[in-house]
């Protein structure tokens, strides 16, 4: 964590504009708190939420947005895997399997965000698509930390249908925990109770990957001139 | 549920005696329904790309000490990111992945070997422009449907678009030259004969200001289209399409 860098962090708000939110501000606030440092954007990230995110509306918006920018992430990252095609056997099935369940999360959750949902990100992920054993540790990694994700705003949640919609996702991805790391050697179920993780300890986890890329910065792609 | 299918008024009673809940209410609903799993598409149509994120050495074998065939640098002649088409890849003995790659330098066709680890993440397009030199007309295909044909200018006798398959590297539109017209395709293809032009002779895709000669042999290896055409085209066919030219 000590090397996160704001050139690791999606700068197209895949991550950080849900976040902002949460936390009730804009995602240009959010920035402002960090000056363009390591430590110090790891600094705002860990930043308490604020006592006033009550729940409502807006934050069950930012809430579906912030669960929206984890499918995209699985999605991408499992879809990636089938269409590269690499992994036969169990392993495959399973990537495929999830692939499909991840779509439709993503497509369930744009529908009902409409004109505010955020965007898909752009991630590159370095190989762990590719390599039976770098996927299936970033499979468990992936599962386990969206289980936790999900656990961590469900009480904050203010609608009461999104509420059990999120459950009926959240129950999925711990299928989908469970299924993974059976097959990466692991207990399925290691403890008798699985303890919340923050949204900011979430992005943080998911920055520390650095699978996704930021797209706006002079390092970045730039395809055309 | 033994209880309930003795069906007997003392069963329920003893049920009830033993089971003491409380009217809970039904089941909620779901705010919002996810629906049945996605199914990818057949992939059948589909190219990846990657950029090349450092320079590195593409090889002849999948393999550290293998040939080198080419020096792959990560800007191209025009200041873009550069960029490879990924055909396939395996996995060395040491675990370390490799891709074999679809590269920018002579002969026609060339292709070799890069560590995944000099490569960013893949880029996947659905489309694939066909440049005929007979026929002199360029088709794009979009999930194997054509969805743009114009006629164009190749090369001439004395300097030919060369045959082959090739990938566009970039989009450039931040130059002032009628000549190229509005915007401008970079590829990996190279003119056989033109090595000694800057940045070694790239066939270009682009617009022109002599509209009339077109179709022809007119050019020194790029194709040429109509500006009205390569503004359409422009508009359809990202980086990374790969390029038929027969």
């Amino acid at each position: 964590m000590s090397d996160l860098t704001l050139a690791e962090l999606d700068r197209d708000g895949a991550l950080l504009d849900p976040l902002a939110a949460l936390q009730g501000s804009s995602r240009a606030e959010f920035l402002s708190r960090a000056a363009l440092g390591g430590g110090a954007l790891l600094g705002a990230l860990l930043a308490p939420i604020p006592a006033e995110a009550k729940p409502s509306h807006k934050q069950d918006v930012a809430i579906l947005n912030f669960a929206l920018s984890l499918e995209y992430l699985q999605d991408s990252f499992y879809t990636e895997v089938e269409r590269m095609g690499g992994f036969r056997g169990p392993l495959g099935e399973q990537a495929r399997t999830v692939a499909a369940h991840e779509r439709a999360h993503v497509v369930a959750l744009r529908d009902v965000l409409g004109g505010k949902a955020v965007k898909r990100g752009r991630y590159d992920f370095r190989g762990a698509t590719e390599s039976r054993d770098a996927f299936r540790r970033t499979a468990v990694a992936f599962e386990d930390l969206a289980v936790a994700a999900y656990k961590g705003q469900a009480p904050r949640i203010a609608n009461t249908g999104y509420l059990v919609a999120a459950l009926g996702l959240h129950t999925v991805e711990a299928r989908h925990a469970a299924w993974i790391r059976r097959l990466a050697g692991k207990t399925p179920a290691e403890n008798a109770f699985d303890e919340p993780r923050s949204a900011k300890s979430t992005l943080g986890v998911v920055a520390s990957t650095k699978f996704v890329l930021q797209t706006r910065s002079r390092r970045s792609p730039r395809f055309t001139g | 549920m033994a209880l309930a299918r003795d069906d007997g008024s003392d069963a329920r009673e003893r049920a009830a005696a033993h089971v003491s809940v409380p009217d809970l209410g039904p089941a909620p609903f779901p705010g919002f329904k996810v629906g049945d799993p996605i199914p990818l598409g057949s992939g059948r149509f589909e190219s990846r790309w990657a950029k090349v994120r450092v320079t590195t050495v593409a090889r002849a074998a999948p393999r550290r000490g293998a040939r080198a065939v080419a020096r792959l640098s990560a800007r191209t002649p025009e200041e873009t990111t550069n960029l490879v088409l990924a055909l396939s890849r395996v996995e060395d003995g040491r675990g370390r992945l490799w891709v074999r790659a679809r590269l920018p330098v002579l002969p026609a066709g060339t292709t070799g070997w890069v560590r995944r680890s000099a490569l960013g993440g893949y880029g996947v397009v659905t489309t694939r422009l066909v440049v005929d030199r007979r026929a002199l007309r360029a088709t794009l295909l979009r999930d194997g449907h054509p969805v743009f044909r114009a006629p164009v200018g190749v090369g001439t006798p004395s300097a030919p678009t060369p045959r082959g398959e090739f990938y566009v590297r970039n989009k450039l539109t931040d130059y002032r030259s009628p000549f190229y017209g509005p915007v401008a395709f970079g590829t990996s293809a190279r003119s056989p004969t033109l090595t000694d032009w800057p940045a070694g002779g790239f066939v270009g895709i682009h617009g022109t200001n002599q509209p009339a000669l077109l179709p022809g042999r007119v050019s020194h290896g790029c194709v040429r289209l109509r500006n009205a055409d390569i503004r359409r085209l422009a508009r359809l066919m990202p980086v990374g399409t790969p390029l038929t030219i027969r």
